[in-house]
Order: structure tokens, then sequence, then C-alpha cells
């Protein structure tokens, strides 16, 4: 990167200039059943350089690649590459985030540990579950990364921030002799907990019996229907995306300050924040591409939109006065309802879905049900075969949130999300 | 010439740093990948013209007669000895796993030295007349309609050099393939968007066909706008030749990827030979079955791309495999061992996958439809290969009504239910036949790859949401 700043320094005609460098070491185990098939290892390193040429009272920019390969020549030539593009490209001004020197690591437990070593104890932690009679683990994944994210621009910034993550894929099946059925988990953290694995893989493994035992009711029904932090987490992240700064910049929001996401409320206010850091969240950041430090932006309010979030660019396009940069976290603040609610009335506790589908624009919530467990009159039946619909601006009216909250990927906030009154065939 | 002169530089390091490795393991390989894409935009406010994602790099992999390793990085330049020792040392595993390594045969490393290039016109347009094209096609939109709020055009072309040298295989080859978009933001009453995507080995087509489709798309926005939820229930649907690509390859092409056969993953493992479909189905997947996004000559692991038959007259004839599928397996590897980047894993993955047409005319499909829908537009879709249930998602349908296609849009349409009897119900195929070569294809949730699927227009019967 010293290099490519050098060149940069020394290069005419551009206003400025951006790096981005990402360097990567991982160390990743591949077990069919309970068999090591390939063991990977990479060490790799990727920069983009964005430049950024001032003219006729707009700014154009232009980014591309620079290559391990590539010579301080083929360096410059793209450099002039870029600044020739940028002059084509006629945007709005805005400035590059200005200063700031940083050098953090992300919280995590993971440094003390040899991959190679930290990969078997993963290993013996998934594989400790696997102890159902019927189950087994048909496929474990493992990725052990430490990344390095560099940014460097022309106003000052020179801000790294390291991350140690790992990310697991699991497959726990259950075979019986009529059939053998699946379900699909993956696990993201940064502080390696091996009785929390094993005991969260040992759930799934009684789960992925119970697809084996599950029916598809007959008929239709209207139920409540109870969601849990995956799927939450999807529909925030696509609520969320509707509030960016560049959705609203190209007219393409639906939703601006002030609305009621929940007109008619029924059930709990959501109240949801973007936030840089959640412990344990392997998407956590201390600032973003463009170096802008991150901050933290409560985006719905009790139901109604109260902020917007995104990067620096955008955002002064749209007058903010400290954008928040490109937040990749969020937490949903918890709720009041209770397992005695839950009970009241019979519900589907969905427990794996092939993906929650989201419109917003066509005020749309749905999706396949690979598993669930209809609760009905004390009695709790595992159901497969069905698909799930409603109107999203209905659902949100009655949302209630648990009290309990956990951390699942990008996502902070209640465990179990219910939705009242879902058409479900 | 067109491939990587950066590839090309290095293949004696290739050799060396094989040779190197070959003293501590039965098989070695090197890929080496070279991948650039350029993105032109322009919508209403803002434009560009920059590199999109590329790729430059190597993989190396090995296998030492009972697993497979592999070490990715930038540079093999220098000395091979001591990259040799950092890789053997990069790829060790745990005392602890050493007992539980698979077991598999020596892999094939067959002769093999060939150079394949596919042209293309791309170094014929300068930035400056594709970002025109850009501008004056988001202008077009935008000045359609009053109703149009924004407008969004993008042309991303993409060239692929590999390299694949084994001890006794040295292979290259340069291949490219564009993408153009055409995207509006539409409010009446109702905020929508509607698209167009086009892919073609050549820019000057691809600018021809969405310069063609502008009118369409933003008669399609208009429509959306009126568009109502669709009433839940089990209908007779034509499919238009995106949705029955999105069919073939969630619904089925997912559970055919052999990497799936040795985990126990997918059903189709144990129907092959059997009717999985209507005896009038066929369907096909390969890089060398037809000349879309996925068309390169050799696959990640250096074997020369397949037409692999799937689906024979309804019955379940093949698989898809890669090299660590297939050696495992015992089979001859299909040519459809795919890496997301230099960066990840090869798995057994689609390229091209589609139906083959049929005998049918799309009027008398439509004509024999007392009430259903025709869908319309890839939107997204999941596989579940092991229980053989499908969601596809289409971005609209169009009810039918007594053999007619009415006004009455749809929207968002969500297909799910059992493999085998949504491709059972297969009771007509048209004689039409188009593959869209824009698509993006995760393996569960992570791996993406270009793929392209499609075909003919399928009635079938099916749950719609």
């Amino acid at each position: 990167m010293k290099n490519v700043k050098k060149l940069l320094d020394s290069a005419k005609n551009i206003s400025g200039y951006r790096i981005s460098g990402k360097a990567t070491e991982s160390y990743e185990l591949f077990f069919v059943h309970k068999k090591l098939e390939t063991v990977r290892s990479t060490d790799t390193d990727s920069v983009t350089v964005t430049v950024y040429v001032e003219h006729d009272g707009r700014v154009g920019d232009s980014s591309f690649s620079v290559y391990g390969s590539m010579t301080d020549d083929e360096i410059t030539e793209k450099i002039e590459t870029a600044r020739k593009r940028a002059l084509l490209v006629n945007n709005e001004p805005y400035a590059l985030t200005e200063g700031g020197v940083l050098d953090e690591k992300l919280p995590t437990d993971l440094d003390g540990y040899d991959n190679a070593k930290l990969g078997s104890l993963i290993a013996d932690a998934v594989f400790a579950a696997d102890n159902v009679p019927g189950g087994s683990i048909n496929a474990l994944e493992i990725f052990i990364y430490r990344d390095t994210v560099h940014v460097v621009n022309s106003r000052g910034v020179d801000k790294k921030q390291t991350t140690h993550r790992v990310m697991i894929e699991a497959i726990p099946t259950f075979t019986d002799e009529k059939q053998s059925v699946e379900l699909y988990e993956d696990y993201r953290f940064t502080k390696f907990e091996p009785e929390k694995l094993t005991a969260e893989i040992a759930e799934k493994m009684r789960e992925v019996r119970d697809r084996a035992a599950a029916v598809k009711p007959e008929g239709g029904m209207t139920v409540n229907v109870l969601l849990r932090p995956h799927e939450i987490s999807s529909l925030m992240g696509e609520l969320s995306r509707d509030l960016g700064y560049g959705a609203a910049y190209s007219h393409a929001n639906l939703h601006k300050a002030g609305d009621d996401l929940q007109q008619d409320c029924r059930g709990d206010r959501i109240t949801f924040t973007m936030k840089g850091i959640i412990e344990g969240s392997e998407s956590s950041a201390y600032f973003d591409e463009d170096g802008t430090s991150l901050k933290d932006t409560v985006l719905i309010k009790d139901g109604v939109v109260v902020g917007s979030f995104g990067s620096s660019r955008f955002g002064q396009y749209l007058g903010v006065a400290e954008p928040s940069g490109e937040l990749k976290c969020g937490r949903l603040e918890p709720g009041t309802l209770t397992d005695e609610e839950t009970e009241a009335e019979p519900y589907l506790d969905v427990v794996s879905m092939s993906g929650l589908q989201l419109d917003l624009y066509n005020d749309y919530i749905g999706g396949e049900i690979r598993l669930a467990y209809l609760h009905e009159g004390g009695k709790v039946t595992p159901v497969t075969g069905i698909t799930m619909s409603a109107k999203l601006s209905e659902a949100l009216a009655s949302v209630r949130l648990s009290r309990k909250t956990d951390v699942s990927g990008r996502y902070e906030g209640p465990v179990r999300l219910l939705m009242k009154g879902v058409s479900v065939l | 010439m067109p491939f990587s002169a950066y590839l090309d530089s290095v293949r004696q390091d290739c050799r060396q740093l094989v040779e190197e490795l070959g003293h501590g393991f039965d098989y070695v390989s090197v890929l080496g990948t070279d991948v650039r894409e350029a993105i032109y935009r322009a919508d209403r406010k803002s434009s560009a013209a920059q590199d999109g994602a590329g790729e430059c790099g190597f993989v190396i992999k090995m296998h030492d007669g009972r697993s497979f390793y592999e070490y990715s990085c930038d540079d093999i330049s220098g000395d091979k000895k001591k990259l040799a020792s950092k890789i053997t040392a990069a790829v060790a595993t745990d005392a602890s796993l050493g007992d539980r390594r698979i077991c598999t045969a020596a892999v094939k490393d067959e002769p093999m030295q060939r150079d394949f290039v596919r042209e293309n016109d791309f170094s014929s347009y300068t930035d400056e007349q594709l970002l025109d094209v850009c501008k004056d096609v988001s202008a077009e939109l935008l000045a359609k309609s009053d109703k149009v709020l924004n407008a969004l055009a993008m042309i991303r072309p993409y060239t692929v050099s590999k390299l694949f040298v084994s001890k006794n295989r040295e292979l290259s080859q340069y291949y490219g393939w564009v993408n153009g978009y055409a995207v509006v933001i539409y409010n009446d009453g109702k905020l929508v968007q509607a698209r167009r995507i086009e892919g073609a080995g050549n820019i000057a087509e691809v600018i021809e066909k969405v310069k063609a489709g502008l009118d369409g798309v933003v008669d399609l926005a208009s429509h959306l706008t009126k568009a109502q939820p669709i009433k839940p229930g089990v209908y007779d649907v034509i499919t238009d030749s995106s949705i029955t690509g999105l069919i073939a390859h969630e619904a089925f092409g997912h559970g055919v990827e052999m990497d799936q056969f040795v985990k126990d993953r997918a059903m189709a493992k144990n129907c092959v030979g059997q009717y999985v479909a209507s005896p009038i189905t066929n369907m096909h997947d390969g890089a060398a079955a037809t000349h879309s996004v996925a068309s390169y000559f050799f696959d990640d692991d250096g074997v020369p791309a397949h037409d692999t038959q799937i689906i024979k007259n309804g019955v379940l004839v093949a698989g898809l495999s890669d090299l660590a599928s297939a050696t495992q397996l015992g089979t001859e590897p299909t040519g459809n061992g795919r890496r997301d980047s230099y960066k990840r894993k090869a798995y057994s993955r689609m390229t091209n996958t589609f139906f083959s047409p049929g005998k049918d005319k799309l009027e008398d499909m439509i004509a024999s439809v007392k009430h259903g829908y025709m869908l319309f537009e890839t939107n997204n879709g999941m596989e579940d290969p092991k229980n053989w249930q499908i969601q596809c998602t289409a971005e609209y349908g169009i009810e039918i009504v007594d053999g007619k296609l009415t006004e009455n849009y749809v929207s968002p349409v969500v297909m799910s239910g059992s493999v085998p009897e949504l491709l059972k119900s297969i009771s007509m195929i048209s004689d039409s036949f188009e593959v869209h070569g824009s698509g993006f294809c995760g393996k569960g949730y992570k791996e993406w790859v270009r793929v392209s699927d499609g075909g003919p227009n399928l009635k079938v019967r099916v749950k719609l949401g």
C-alpha cells in the first residue's frame, strides 16, 4: 500500500484518492460426514484504489484494483486510466472523509489459538453433538479468518482494523427407514465457547429428528407465526435498506422520516438502531470503506422512522451534517411478549425457512417453511411443506417481540417475533 | 493476444511449483486467474466508469493419496522451494485429525495441452462511448413518462483469463461476457421497480437488446403499480423461459451437484435411472451445452467443459461433478468444478442449466388454462436437494382466465412445493428456447458463481403464494 500511496501522491491532475486494502489469512477445514476431505489455507491481499477528479464544478471518480503482480509502471497506467474515466463522470460534489488515524482490533478471544488447533477444537465441539440415534452431521465446513482492513485517503485518513472470526456451516441430518432429512445451519462468532456451540448443534439435531416426523397440515390455516433471529434479522435488514441515504438519493426509498411503520399498532412498538459494534458479531467495525467513523444511528423509534444511514457521500448529498457511515449491524429493542401470551392462541413456531421473502413495494412477507412446530390446544406437532404469506404492513402492526435477546450474525435483539393472523397453506 | 499477459509470463513459475510440491504430494495443480470487469452506469443524477469485481491470483491444489489440500495466494514468483515449504506448513492439520482424513483413489492427470480463445468486440468500444450509451438510455427512459422517478442504465463487460498447470496438463483460456441493465423506479400512486437484464458475448448485441426493451420496462412498471397480491392456492401455471430456468436450477440442478452425493445431501443420489419428471422432460447442464455466461472451456479443476444430459425423457441419467467429488465417487468429473474466486474452494456447480424445448405452441398452452397464471422474471430461489422442496420467487404473474391472458398482474409470486410433484406435473413444453445469462448462484448462502438458466415455456401445476 505504501508504494501505491507514493504513486498516487505524485500523480498529476487528480483531486484526491482513497486506497482500500483487505488482507485475509484463513484456515479452512471441510468434513464429509466426520472425515476430513479438504484442508485449505489462504494468504491474500486485495487493494482497491479510487481516484477523484474535480472538473466543471462537479466531481468524477473511478476505481481500480491493484494486484500483487502489478509493476509500478502498470499501477501508474491504471491511475491515469482512472483519471481519464473520472473526467467522464459528472457527479454532485462531495468531500472525502477527513483525517483520523486508527489501528484497532475488534474484540475477540481467538487470538490465543493456533489455527490448526482451533479448527480441531471446533470440529470436536460440533461432532460432540452428533449423538442422536439416527442423526448425523453429514457435512461440516469451518472457516477461521483474520481480516485486516486498511483505508488511506488523500485527506489524512489512515485507519486499520483487524477482525478475527469464525464461520461454520453444519448440516444436521436424520435418517430412518422411511426417509432422510436435513437442516442447514451456519454459525458466526468471534469468541469460541465450545459448550455453547455443542448445545446449539445439539438443538438442531433434535429439530432435524422432528423434521423427519413432520407432517403437512391438512388444508390452509390462519395462525400466529413465531419467527427466530435469522428471519427477524432479514426483516430488519430489509426495512433498514429502505432507509439508506443512497435509496433516498435515487428515489428508490419507500419510507422517510416521520412515517409510521406500525399504523393501528396492536403490538410492540419497534425501535431499531444501526450500530458499528455489537459484541460477538463478526460484522462489527469501527469505520467503513471510506474511512468514515461509524456512528450508531436510530432508524425507527416506537415504530416511526426517525433516521437514515449510509456513506459520507450520499449523506452529504442529502444535507446530513454528520453522516453515519455504512453501518452493518443492527439492534432491535426487546418487547413484552411472554410465553403465556404466546401460548394463549394456536401458533406456528418457525424453525427453518427456505428464505424469508420480503417485498416492501408490494407489502409482502412470506416464504416456504421447512420445519415449524404447530402449538395447538396443548399439543405440539412438527409440520413441513407449508408456505406462509401476509401483508407486511399488517404483520408489523401486530408484531410482538420477546423480552429475551441474543446476537445472531449482525443482529442483536429479541429471540422471537410474533406475527398475528398469518395465512399458511 | 487477449489472454492475460501476466498469466502467460508465469507459466514457468507454475511448472516449477508443481514440480517442487510434487516431491511431497501425489497430485499438484496450479490455477492462475486474471478476471477483469468494467462498470459503466448512469442514472438521473449520477454516473460511473470504473473497474468492477476482478481477481488475480493463484490456487494450488494437492492430493496426498488421501485428502485434498488447497492454498490460495496472490503471487508465486521467487524461490519455489521456500514457497512449497510455506504451502505445506500452511495446510498442516492438528495431530488429532490425522486419522480422520478421507481415503480416496489417486487423482487422474491425463495429458492435455490447449490454449482456448473466444473473441469479443470489447476493445472496439471506448469508455466514453459506453458511458454515453448508459446516459442516453437513462435519459430515454426518464423521458418516457413523468412517473419515472429515476432510470438506471448499466453495461458490465468482463473477461476471464485462466491458466491451469499440472504435471501432465497445461491449459489456458480467454473468454468474455457482458450484461446490460435498464431499471426504472416508477410511481403512480404506488412505488415500484421494473428491470430488464440482457447478456451476450458481444457489447453490440447487448446494447441492441437493452434498447429494444425500453418501452417494455416502462410498460411493465406501469402494470406493476396496479399489481395485487395473489390469493394463495394451487394453480395451473405457464412459465416464461426465465422461470423455467429457475425451476431447472433450483428444483433440480442443485440436487444433482455430486459433491452433495458424497455427503448424502441429495435425494437424487438414489434416483439415478428412475422417473423424476414427466416423460416429455429433458434437461441439460454444461459449459459446452450452449453459449452463455458460464461457457468456459475448462473448469477450475482443469477438466474440459461438458454438455451433460441430466434428465432424459423424464428419467434422471447423470449428475454434475467436480474433481474431488468424482474422485470420491469413482466417476469421471463432468467439468463442473467452479470457484467463487481463486480464494475459495472448488465445488460441484451448475453452469448453463436448461430444459430442452418441446413441441407445443405457447398460445396453445395458454389456451389450455381455465384459470391460472403465467409467471415472469426470476427474483430468487432456494434449493433443498435433500428433501426436494423448492421455493422460487417470480417478479410477477399475469392471470389467465378461460385460456386468455388478462390485464390482472400479481406481484410478487412465490412458487413452492415438492420437486417431484412439480416436475411430474409438466404437461406441455413449448417449442421456443431462451437461456438467460445474467444470474449468480450461491451454494447454500455463499460461493457465488455466474450461471445461466432457461429453456422453453412449461405448463405445470404448482402452489403459489
